[in-house]
């Protein structure tokens, strides 16, 4: 990556804590947001569990004006955004408001929004849904109404590529700022938790205690399945330039990214991991940095049966004899999987670890597994100067992006 | 790195004909694609047209457990793909994973899919929904379904900015391959006929009970439309050295966010949006020759839209032409911008500016030429797309007419 974009500003809603001081320390502690689902009924289900967001009061961050209509993700994100602005000491006036720019990855962050709004015209009939509800069923909604509060009036993007979502949408905006399309750019994601993601993901069989133990234990023998989380987070970007200019404090450098798209299957991940192996070595070659440098990988490991080995594979692949020694960990293990957030999360959680010299622990690790054999840091953070590291998200539909960050 | 960008592919699949071909010999005739909604009962909506594509076969161009495994939008989305590779000439062998992209823009995702299965689960519980269908919701999928089904690694994303995703994923496409990142583009917009879109632009009262009329100082509203349009983008040097056919040459591209209402688009938006596409092209507003506007027939839309072109092309507004095939197709949602596109590089190949149709009564609000009713043969060496969105997500592509 040619041009060198820094990170000025954070802004993040996790299930362990809400701003970016109460988030690094909860990752520090080891703090698990995992708790039984309080937002909808679970008691005809076999899972009970979820990491929600429960102190979530959007008034408290936004005042109170112009909410009442938001579904749960805009609120989620409008939070997220103002958090980052303040954090950056970020303005937005009517002089510099074409200069934002915005790009956000949510793939379900509409979801109940479009949900609710057709049941309505299916119980009611069409005449009766509510108006005021029809524009929160586009997917680009939480974005653009993040734009129209803040009044940023350079371009507004969203992008929807599933578990890669948010890592594609900072480099989407990175891309705006390398094009001179924008000068400053909030990046990040949202996704919400709500019964229909939940169901959703119940219904494919994806959550951990249908076939097993309800548990959260990404490399443990026990895994099988995501605890599914919510969560939201963005980045204010911009050039190092930018950010000299104007003073800014920058927490971290983002050095170099990698996506690769492989082609396989459905919601299947492909058991080689040729396609994250692919994004790590992009993002790797983009940055300049050879594996041996890369003090820690933060994992998208999410305790599901396949991921976290293909995840192991690839570090092997990539770091050979000596991939016992890079320190490997899964904030997931703590924050659940949240899907499109789960990128920005792990970055928001990256930058903390470099500004705060720690690696945050792979919580409730007790069973090992022989085909994951690495150092996932296991229970406890682990004081560590940080200078680069690397931030991998996945599915299983075959998409892979990879973000590495420095000092 | 900064290499020019070719269009070399068009794939479209609308209501007024599958395959480029069909669609401009029907467009340039001033077709209607509008008729009675079939895919669902509109009858207790109050509104009754839209523009359905009612002659799709998916099988003509995937495999049955394909056509099983997808929703409509990535059924349709694939059919354009692989009329515009044929269009192309270009063997799905012949796109190296490390230099390709797979770009789609859309408003509602791999929606028909989900309204089933949101229906079944509202009326008859969870129990009674097909996991596998639930697994298939996701907007995420019209571009994984589409690198599935031609095989393409890469880059893959799908970009969902509403109505104007189309172009919001032509312009990155123009962006990696100008960069050096990718050396074919395969990018465009696809949307299946919805349910939602259709309750909800009904219930905005924002619908036609018949035609789209953009413009027209009795204009309506604007009406439901589904489709979907694939174009490939090739480094301009790369695409002659293999003698494909150029339809275009995109200059460059506009973007902005209204940051004002979900729903209004705003004068100032789009006005800031196409100003942004000129500053970035060097186009002077003497140079543009044809705007396809976004055009939705509503009367916010139009008289907007109209306020911005003069704002930003002053006195050669008068010269420039201006018209809305939005009135043939209705409103394809992220597939309009793209089929836009299309119409777009075929205007500048062709030299013809597809028509405005319906149009009866002129509206001193709206007083641009909109070539009305009647295709015209007239030079067309820059052409600008317009298309904006919900959440005021603004855009503008330029396309140039490429001469050898």
């Amino acid at each position: 990556m040619q041009d060198k974009i820094v990170i000025t500003g954070i802004g993040v809603l996790s299930s362990i804590g809400i701003g970016k001081d109460a988030f690094w320390q909860a990752l520090q502690e080891g703090k698990s947001g995992v708790k039984p689902v309080t937002l909808f009924d679970t008691s005809k289900l076999k899972v009970k569990m979820g990491a929600e967001i429960s102190d979530f009061n959007p008034g408290a961050i936004l005042g109170e004006k112009g909410l009442r209509n938001l579904d749960r993700a805009t609120k989620l994100l409008l939070c997220a955004g103002k958090l980052a602005l303040d954090d950056a000491k970020l303005e937005i006036t009517e002089e510099n408001s074409t200069s934002f720019g915005i790009s956000i990855g949510t793939t379900l962050g509409s979801l109940w929004s479009i949900s609710e709004f057709d049941k309505s015209a299916l119980r009611d009939g069409p005449h009766f849904v509510n108006p005021a509800e029809f524009p929160n069923t586009v997917i680009n909604s939480p974005p653009s109404q993040l734009a129209i509060r803040l009044k940023s009036k350079g371009p507004c993007a969203t992008i929807s590529s599933g578990f890669t979502s948010s890592l594609d949408a900072i480099k989407y905006g990175i891309d705006l700022i390398r094009n001179k399309r924008a000068q400053i750019v909030l990046g990040g994601g949202v996704e919400e938790f709500c019964e229909q993601t939940y169901l959703g993901f119940y219904k494919v069989n994806f959550l951990a205690g249908v076939k097993g133990p309800e548990l959260n234990c990404p490399f443990d023998q026990r895994r099988n399945g995501i605890i599914f989380g919510e969560g939201s987070a963005i980045l204010v970007l911009e050039s190092e330039e930018s950010a000299k200019k104007r003073g800014a404090n920058i927490y971290a450098r983002i050095l170099g990214f990698g996506t690769y798209f492989y082609p396989y299957a459905i919601n299947k991940y492909e058991p080689q991991g040729y396609g994250l192996k692919k994004a790590m070595r992009l993002a790797l070659d983009d940055a300049s940095v050879a594996p041996f440098e890369v003090d820690y990988i933060s994992a998208a490991a999410n305790s599901t049966r396949d991921a976290d080995i293909i995840e192991t594979g690839a570090v092997k692949d990539l770091w050979g004899a000596k991939a016992g020694k890079v320190a490997i960990s899964a904030t997931k293990s703590m924050l659940g999987e949240t899907f499109s957030a789960s990128g920005v999360l792990a970055a928001v959680a990256t930058t903390g670890s470099i500004q705060k010299g720690f690696i945050p622990a792979t919580l409730n690790y007790k069973e090992k597994d022989s085909s994951c054999d690495l150092d996932y840091v296991a229970n406890s953070a682990r004081k560590a100067k940080i200078n680069k590291a690397l931030v991998n998200a996945f599915g299983p539909s075959g998409s892979n992006s990879c973000m590495v960050i420095g000092e | 790195m900064s290499r020019r960008v070719a269009v070399t592919g068009l794939g479209v699949v609308s209501s007024i004909g599958i395959g480029k071909d069909e669609f401009w010999k029907n467009l340039i005739q001033g077709k209607t694609g509008i008729s009675k909604v079939e895919s669902f009962n509109p009858a207790p909506y109050g509104r009754s047209f839209g523009g359905e594509v009612k002659n799709f076969d998916p099988l003509k161009f995937m495999l049955n457990r394909e056509v099983k495994r997808t929703g409509r939008a990535s059924q349709l989305a694939i059919a354009a793909a692989e009329l515009t590779l044929t269009d192309a000439k270009i063997e799905s062998s012949m796109l190296d994973p490390d230099k390709s992209a797979v770009l789609i823009g859309t408003t509602m995702g791999e929606t028909s899919v989900f309204e089933i299965v949101n229906k079944a689960w509202f009326e008859k519980g969870l129990e009674e929904v097909e996991p596998f269908m639930v697994g298939r919701t996701t907007a995420n999928l019209l571009s994984v379904n589409l690198g599935i089904h031609l095989k393409i690694g890469g880059i893959n994303l799908v970009i969902p900015t509403a109505c104007a995703a189309g172009n919001y994923a032509i312009g990155y496409g123009y962006d990696l391959i100008k960069e050096g990142r990718v050396d074919f583009a395969i990018c465009g917009g696809a949307d299946a006929f919805s349910r939602i879109a259709f309750t909800g632009f009904a219930r905005l009262y924002a619908m036609s009970p018949d035609i789209c009329q953009p413009f027209d100082k009795n204009r309506k509203g604007m009406l439901v439309g589904e489709g979907a349009a694939i174009l490939i983008l090739e480094p301009l040097e790369k695409a002659k050295e293999r003698g494909a056919t150029i339809y275009a040459e995109i200059l460059g591209y506009g973007l902005s966010c209204d940051a004002s209402h979900m729903t209004i688009p705003s004068e100032d938006g789009i006005t800031r949006c196409m100003q942004n596409a000129l500053k970035e092209t060097g186009v002077s507003p003497e140079e543009v020759n044809y705007i396809s506007a976004h055009g939705t027939g509503t009367v916010q839309n139009d008289l907007n839209e109209c306020a911005a072109i003069k704002n930003v092309l002053g006195e050669a507004t008068k010269k420039v032409a201006a018209s809305s095939i939005k009135s043939m197709l209705g409103h394809c949602m992220g597939a309009a911008s793209g089929i836009e596109a299309i119409s777009c590089c075929l205007a500048v190949s062709e030299d013809i500016m597809p028509p405005t149709i319906n149009y009866q009564t002129p509206d001193p609000d709206c007083d641009i030429d909109c070539v009305p009713n009647e295709a015209r043969r007239a030079k067309v060496n820059i052409a600008l797309n317009n298309a904006y969105a919900f959440g005021g997500n603004n855009s503008c592509v330029v396309f140039k007419k490429y001469a050898g």
